[in-house]
């Protein structure tokens, strides 16, 4: 098992339920295979700093999990495969928190020793 | 002579990972154009460096930072 994160940019246009009702189909497609959700954070409509596929904006989801590796690739094959999911990013998540959030406003975190591979 | 060392701004508030969605930091770290600024410009120690510049291009493929500045503005 391994922590990742997801952030998905939707098409601005559609509504919000089918944005729902999508996340609940990548996501059981991982639990499924034993995965575990840990966070869905909706940033919901922001402007793209250029545009993508001919849009200005878009609606962003960060999404939190922990799985097996091998379910990973059918996984982001459905990502692909879905036009109204503008753009998508799969990463190991090293622990930052999924709100964008700036140094200032952030409090010091606890857990502070784990994930730590260097040295 | 020696100027004195500049601290890391990631050190110094004890952040270990650098957040890519963070634009706002991000922000500080690249030139008006969009382009990654040199560490001695920040002052980044170089893991933190590193960091920002993995970070920096996961944020412009996210369409949080721009690749090249002057579309809409």
């Amino acid at each position: 098992m391994r922590d990742y994160e997801t952030v998905y940019i939707f098409d601005n246009q559609i509504p919000e339920e089918r944005i729902n009702e999508k996340l609940d189909r990548y996501h059981g497609l991982l639990t499924q295979a034993g995965a575990e959700i840990t966070a869905i954070d909706h940033w919901g409509r922001r402007q793209l700093t250029y545009p993508i596929r001919k849009q200005a904006s878009g609606y962003y989801v960060v999404a939190q999990f922990k799985s097996d590796t091998g379910q990973l690739p059918e996984y982001e094959r459905l990502l692909k495969l879905d036009e109204e999911l503008l753009r998508y990013l799969v990463v190991l998540h090293e622990g930052e928190p999924s709100a964008p959030m700036s140094i200032a406003t952030r409090a010091p975190r606890e857990d502070d020793d784990d994930g730590e591979e260097e040295d | 002579m020696a100027r004195p060392a500049k601290q890391c701004p990631f050190c110094e508030s004890g952040i270990r990972a650098v957040n890519y969605k963070d634009e706002n930091t991000l922000r500080r770290l690249v030139t008006e154009q969009g382009k990654l600024l040199p560490r001695r410009m920040t002052g980044m120690c170089a893991r933190h460096q590193r960091q920002v510049g993995t970070s920096v291009k996961r944020a412009r493929y996210l369409a949080l930072l721009p690749y090249v500045k002057g579309y809409q503005d």
